[in-house]
């Protein structure tokens, strides 16, 4: 009936309004529940979560090596042409030539932060890191070379 | 005890004890014109901070915290900004016009706090139809609104006004029956006669359902009545850049701003007036005791209590309910609001013939 | 003068100049403000004689209604924003000669009546429940007729409004 379906109609909207209002005022009464990062204030204490991307690195070990083998695969995957894979050939103690990296440049300015070549890695050499203050005055130093300089895949790694 | 209006009839007394009786009167009349407009900037400056603070703890945020202790400056800080701000008027516009909405704005505003009695026996003008008077002047503020979207020449503008315009007038309509209820269980238009008849309690507690319900009424007629979220079709950000005051800056777009908050203040006020008493302290029954600890509260601070109150409830609303389209404002308006309030009416004035009522 | 004599002739001053203001503007937006002005000097006038009840309704009625009525049309109306064009000469002449001569009658009947002094007859007290009664008492000089007259006419415009602006739903051949 008509008048029937208007009158619940009228104390649904109330209960579902205040349903609403409970929330936002349980939000109002109870301050522990506010999200907001004082980010300059709390730098020394900031915690990001995991997920957070916020730039490719290349991590080393103790003995300066990677894992990267430049097989290039980061590279066809990047969605913008950020990274540019450098590849030398070493020469093996057997006097075999092996392909190796030269220069993995990664252009942080180009970079949507998509993890892509995350993904796409076989070998797990880069991930992504929780670095988020890039700003500087040159776009030059955004160009980065991820391989530290006399670096060498790391052994086992194909 | 200390109170007001001992103040005002020293102060009275005083100055026709010195001057002659017209003398008295202009200066009477510079006095009240410097304290409303000095409550003007303080309700301005409070209920500016009041927003803000209210809106970030309600978004789980911590809102302004860096100007003065727990930001509680921030709103003198923005008022020096819009202080010194350029009041740019745009080429095209209707410049009389759009130089005057503000001011019309902001005497509307400052009118509608003459019959509002602040505490016992406090009040600018004791009118014989204060709540008539209430709802007779808060129709001009649409035209201020109007005046302002017309003469800005920005579409914009033009828009934000037909929509307000178009909700003022419909919403004005279940505030006035809202306001009738009470005027039907009164038998009195005059504000002191109503915060009177409430001395054995307040009409939101012996009116029964029906007071109940005309207060639901009146708190949603109001917060659309005064352009504010859920019913700020009139500025609208997010669909009208600010709707009618897209193109003021500076100053005038501070006397609009000033306008919007002192008319949630002048509602809120004559809400806690006809539903919650006014400056009647709280009383339970025979409870003497407890009464007597009520009736130590001043009168000025059950006042503002209230009003605070209403505020902060018309606060939670912004910040709880998203924006209404056009088509379910209006539906809202004419197939709920109106229609339950002319029902209501029926229903209180048996409740108060056969004398229903406490 | 005294103070009362002086507010009641800035509020006439403001009644009339923006009334002949409202006349004369060419722009179709600003006449109805001046309109709007006259009216307000006019309430202004009512409640200088203290009655307030007439102010408010005089506020109510043509400010909150006819006058954001006029500013709604206007609002839809194509082109309003346009200068008005300027009338012939001979119809100035004879819209103020027109204005003139109601003025002239107008005048007439004021100095011709003969007003009964207030201070000396007990005139009924204006307050809003003697006008309430008043309103609708069937005894001598009551208005309960006019009053239903009055409000079958508003109904009868009601039920009109409704029948203009229902949508009638399509026959289907």
């Amino acid at each position: 009936m008509f008048i029937v379906k208007y009158i619940k109609n009228v104390f649904s909207a109330i209960k579902s309004l205040l349903v609403g209002m409970r929330r936002t005022g349980y939000y109002f009464t109870h301050h522990k529940e506010i999200i907001t990062q004082q980010y300059p204030d709390n730098r020394e204490t900031l915690v990001l979560p995991e997920r957070f991307k916020g730039e490719v690195v290349m991590p080393h070990n103790e003995n300066n090596e990677h894992r990267c083998t430049g097989c290039t695969a980061c590279e066809l995957a990047c969605p913008n042409g950020t990274i540019k894979v450098i590849t030398k050939f070493d020469i093996t103690p057997e006097g075999k030539k092996k392909k190796a990296i030269d220069k993995l440049v990664y252009h942080l300015e180009l970079c949507t932060l998509c993890n892509l070549c995350v993904i796409a890695c076989p070998s797990d050499a880069i991930v992504m890191a929780q670095t988020f203050e890039h700003s500087v005055f040159d776009r030059n130093k955004l160009t980065k070379v991820l391989n530290n300089p006399d670096s060498k895949i790391m052994d086992g790694v194909e | 005890m200390w109170s007001l209006s001992g103040i005002t009839n020293w102060v009275d007394q005083w100055l026709n004890a010195t001057f002659n009786p017209t003398l008295t009167l202009i200066i009477e009349m510079v006095i009240v014109g410097v304290c409303v407009i000095s409550l003007f900037a303080v309700l301005g400056l409070v209920l500016v901070i009041m927003e803000r603070k209210v809106s970030a703890w309600m978004q789980i945020r911590l809102g302004p915290n860096r100007v003065g202790p727990k930001g509680m400056l921030q709103s003198f800080a923005d008022t020096l900004k819009l202080l010194v701000k350029e009041g740019f008027t745009p080429n095209g516009a209707d410049k009389f016009l759009f130089n005057l909405a503000p001011y019309l704005a902001i005497i509307v505003a400052m009118l509608l706090m003459a019959p509002i009695a602040f505490a016992k026996d406090f009040h600018m003008w004791n009118l014989n139809i204060g709540v008539l008077y209430v709802s007779a002047v808060s129709s001009i503020s649409v035209i201020s609104i109007l005046m302002a979207g017309w003469a800005s020449n920005n579409k914009y503008s033009l828009m934000g006004a037909m929509r307000s315009g178009a909700q003022i007038v419909s919403y004005e309509l279940s505030a006035g029956l809202a306001i009738l209820t009470i005027v039907v269980l009164t038998g009195s238009l005059n504000l002191n006669d109503i915060i009177q008849s409430q001395a054995n309690g307040w009409w939101i507690f012996k009116g029964h359902i029906p007071a109940i319900i005309a207060f639901v009424i009146f708190i949603i007629a109001v917060t659309a009545e005064t352009n504010r979220a859920p019913f700020d079709l009139a500025e609208a950000e997010s669909e009208l850049t600010a709707g009618f005051h897209t193109e003021y800056s500076g100053m005038k777009f501070a006397l609009f701003f000033l306008a919007e908050y002192v008319n949630v203040f002048i509602v809120c006020a004559i809400g806690a007036t006809l539903f919650l008493g006014g400056w009647m302290p709280f009383h339970i029954g025979n409870w003497q005791s407890f009464n007597h600890v009520m009736d130590f509260i001043p009168s000025s601070i059950w006042f503002m209590g209230k009003t605070f109150f209403l505020i902060f409830l018309i606060m939670w609303f912004r910040w709880t309910f998203p924006r209404l389209r056009i088509d379910q404002l209006l539906n809202l308006e004419w197939k709920y609001l109106l229609p339950i309030s002319m029902f209501n009416i029926l229903l209180v004035t048996a409740v108060a013939i056969l004398g229903w009522h406490f | 003068m005294t103070g009362s004599t002086f507010i009641f002739y800035m509020l006439a001053a403001l009644t009339l100049v923006s009334g002949f203001l409202s006349v004369t503007s060419r722009q179709i937006f600003r006449a109805a403000i001046y309109l709007l002005f006259s009216l307000l000097g006019i309430a202004g006038l009512y409640f200088w004689m203290q009655y307030e009840f007439i102010a408010a309704v005089q506020i109510v009625v043509y400010v909150g209604g006819i006058t954001v009525l006029i500013i709604f049309s206007i609002f839809l109306t194509q082109q309003a924003g346009e200068l008005l064009a300027v009338q012939k000469a001979g119809r100035k002449l004879f819209a103020a000669l027109a204005s003139f001569c109601a003025f002239g009658i107008t005048m007439l009947q004021v100095y011709q009546h003969s007003f009964i002094n207030a201070a000396d007859n007990n005139v009924m007290e204006a307050s809003v429940t003697n006008i309430g009664t008043q309103m609708l008492s069937t005894t001598q000089g009551g208005y309960a007729l006019p009053f239903e007259l009055v409000s079958i006419l508003l109904l009868a415009a009601l039920i009109g409004c409704i029948v203009i602006a229902m949508r009638l739903k399509p026959v289907n051949q």
